[in-house]
């Protein structure tokens, strides 16, 4: 008898604590214990000390997050915080109604001074912002700086060298590019980014996402012909289709099978781990483009939105008000790099943790003083609408195996294009 | 009162059955980002399939994978089932290891046949180069990439046709058979006369349930290479797939699925008139 008072009592307890705070739901892809572990400590408990009026839930929905996240919206029944894997994805919800303007949050939590334009940008449809950008990111390309110092070679500051180097070391027995698709058909997509900035040009990219000028233009096919002939050359190796796109390519480039890497700030989670396994030293620069200087091209690897079907919207507008801070940028990063890399415009009062590399800070401010000098480039997932992006990924390895011409190519990625652009599906483009 | 039973029955499969797939097919007829409100677009995502290359890849695929699948699983199911039922010592021992795949989890056997199997760096094929053996995986060119996948689904699906097989050929009536090796009948001619005919029935279901599994593949090609490279995987199930949640063309993926259950259907017809037919014999 005295325990079912006691389970009474508790049960009170419980519910009456409930009420008096009110829960918002955060659904979140995938996190290995180690970040969920940050996630509890810094995000959800650092939540809760700061607003003792709401409570935080951190719901881990794995890789399909985005799949899920679009059917429970569709019914309703989604999360309160918002999370896309990117600005293409925010377009279509704003567009019909399922996200929440953040404009009086803005107002309320000074995004509109804390955080650089651009990105704001690129979180408005239709004029009003939607989404806030998690996480910023760029393509450059990572090298084993041991293994160069070893045959003299320098890093390559133009397209020319770089193909002089890596025919030099295919002579050398020695993969020019360490990559891998076979878990993540989307790392595809960062070659063609690459091609598309450094041979292109940011404006002709700039200029064919505003519609001024079609994908089948000149300077694009010379890009995807560059690409081609770095693949017919074997600049990837022979196991492209057959390693992952993580950690196997890291592991290639610290130990010295592969000399370079070209991909994103996103793997710097993995350098320490391999290169001083390896006894190695990395390094990394931005990739070069035809004119010398590099290009860092700008992604969104995530945003946060609210849902308009939220019955906390003012807790989703505090926990993300709560992400977008100095404190928890600093706290966060220095845990777990390339993940919560929150564009704020004052980085002065960021104090990252001794353990960082320092590439790592230095390849962010390199990106963000592009940022700031409107010199970056773009990557094909922040700012293509969703089947073009989706027949970018796949339609290369069409030309790459001989399936199809270059043209044939650009003529499919331009048709989706015209047509996604025609419904209102590409992605706010921020004025260059 | 006794009709009351089937209730239940109808109710689930109206809710998770009919619903759904009366909704897909007007979905076909739509234009529809799973988001917005459809737009009505009729025959327009079926003629935009017609001229759409890859669909008839998967397509072709898909058949090549149902003649894969009617041959060979077949085949050496009612062999090693034969086989069991004369030598019938080891036969529990037998139909354990053959079964044992088909209870392994497709996302594990999928992954060990990509990681340890065909891997060129962990798995037996990065092994045998490694002595000299140069094999190339053939998850990775575009004309081995669907029989690479399809021997991975091989292994893990005969031994369940086998035991299958094998328990209808215990109940063909022993006496056909004694009487057949009195007679002097060879394995070859038992075989043709006595235990095919008696297993008929079993077989021709197979048969029929393997044509509208071959068109409803998904899981190993997803796993193993996602339609790829280049589309050379693709079958018609990966391809609507990724319309609906890549693409966000749920009416083309609706047209897809269709189109899948056409096949489905033909087949379940033909199963349906066989069965009518051995029941007025």
């Amino acid at each position: 008898m005295k325990f079912l008072f006691t389970t009474a009592l508790v049960a009170m307890g419980l519910s009456g604590g409930a009420m008096a705070q009110e829960n918002v739901d955060f659904w979140y892809e995938t996190a290995n214990p180690d970040q969920q572990r940050w996630i509890q400590e810094l995000l959800i408990d650092g939540f809760q000390t700061a607003n003792p009026g709401f409570g935080l839930t951190v719901d881990y929905r794995g890789n399909e997050l985005d799949k899920q996240l679009r059917i429970a919206m569709l019914s309703g029944s989604g999360p309160d915080v918002v999370f896309t894997p990117g600005p293409s994805y925010v377009a279509p919800m704003a567009q019909n109604g399922q996200l929440l303007s953040l404009e009086p949050y803005a107002e309320q939590f000074g995004w509109n001074e804390s955080i650089l334009p651009v990105f704001l940008e690129m979180g408005r449809y239709d004029g009003t912002l939607y989404a806030l950008p998690k996480t910023y990111e760029t393509i450059g390309l990572y090298y084993n700086k041991t293994l160069f110092a070893e045959n003299g070679w320098e890093v390559p500051t133009t397209l020319a060298e770089l193909e002089v180097l890596a025919d030099t070391m295919m002579e050398a027995g020695i993969q020019p590019f360490s990559a891998g698709n076979s878990d993540w058909r989307g790392a595809n997509e960062w070659f063609v980014s690459i091609a598309l900035n450094s041979v292109a040009g940011p404006e002709n990219v700039y200029a064919a996402l505003t519609g001024q000028i079609p994908w089948t233009s000149e300077p694009f096919v010379e890009a995807i012909n560059t690409l081609n002939g770095w693949w017919e050359k074997g600049y990837f190796g022979e196991n492209y289709f057959s390693i992952d796109s993580g950690e196997q390519p890291m592991d290639l480039l610290a130990t010295g099978q592969a000399g370079m890497m070209p991909s994103g700030t996103w793997q710097f989670q993995n350098v320490p781990t391999y290169f001083n396994q390896a006894g190695t030293e990395p390094g990394f620069v931005g990739f070069p483009s035809a004119d010398g200087a590099p290009v860092f091209a700008l992604g969104v690897g995530s945003t946060l939105s609210i849902a308009a079907t939220s019955d906390v919207p003012d807790g989703a507008a505090a926990v993300i008000g709560h992400i977008f801070t100095p404190d928890f940028y600093s706290a966060m990063g220095s845990q777990w790099q390339g993940e919560w890399n929150m564009p704020l415009s004052d980085l002065s009062d960021v104090m990252m943790a001794d353990t960082v590399l320092p590439l790592y800070t230095e390849a962010m401010a390199n990106l963000a003083q592009s940022v700031g000098e409107g010199s970056y480039g773009y990557t094909t997932w922040t700012f293509l609408p969703p089947a073009t992006n989706s027949y970018l990924i796949n339609g290369i390895e069409e030309v790459w195996l001989d399936q199809i011409t270059t043209e044939q190519y650009l003529a499919e990625i331009d048709a989706n294009f015209q047509t996604e652009m025609g419904e209102g599906k590409v992605p706010s483009i921020p004025a260059r | 009162m006794h009709r009351l039973y089937v209730i239940p029955t109808i109710f689930i499969n109206v809710v998770i059955i009919a619903i759904p797939a009366i909704l897909t097919m007007i979905l076909a007829f739509y234009r529809w980002d799973g988001m917005s409100t459809p737009v009505f677009v009729g025959l327009g995502n079926f003629e935009a399939l017609w001229t759409d290359r890859v669909f008839w890849r998967a397509l072709t695929n898909n058949l090549i994978w149902t003649g894969l699948f009617l041959t060979i699983p077949i085949g050496m199911g009612l062999l090693a089932a034969t086989m069991m039922l004369i030598a019938r010592r080891g036969s529990t021992f037998f139909q354990v290891i053959y079964f044992l795949p088909i209870i392994i989890a497709t996302a594990i056997t999928a992954r060990v046949w990509q990681g340890m199997i065909y891997s060129p760096i962990t798995g037996v094929l990065g092994l045998l180069d490694r002595y000299g053996l140069e094999l190339t995986n053939p998850l990775t060119q575009v004309n081995t990439a669907l029989y690479g996948v399809a021997v991975a689904d091989l292994w893990h699906w005969w031994g369940f046709l086998c035991v299958i097989f094998f328990a209808a050929l215990r109940q063909v009536p022993q006496e056909q058979v004694e009487a057949a090796r009195v007679e002097g009948a060879t394995f070859f001619q038992l075989m043709r006369y006595v235990l095919l005919p008696g297993i008929m029935p079993t077989i021709s279901l197979m048969m029929i349930m393997t044509i509208i599994w071959s068109f409803l593949v998904f899981d190993f090609v997803f796993i193993l290479t996602q339609g790829g490279p280049a589309f050379s995987s693709e079958v018609l199930s990966t391809l609507a797939y990724r319309s609906a949640f890549y693409d966000l063309a749920v009416g083309k993926a609706a047209a897809v699925s269709v189109i899948i259950s056409l096949f489905g259907i033909v087949a379940t017809i033909f199963y349906i008139r066989i069965q009518a037919a051995e029941i007025v014999e």
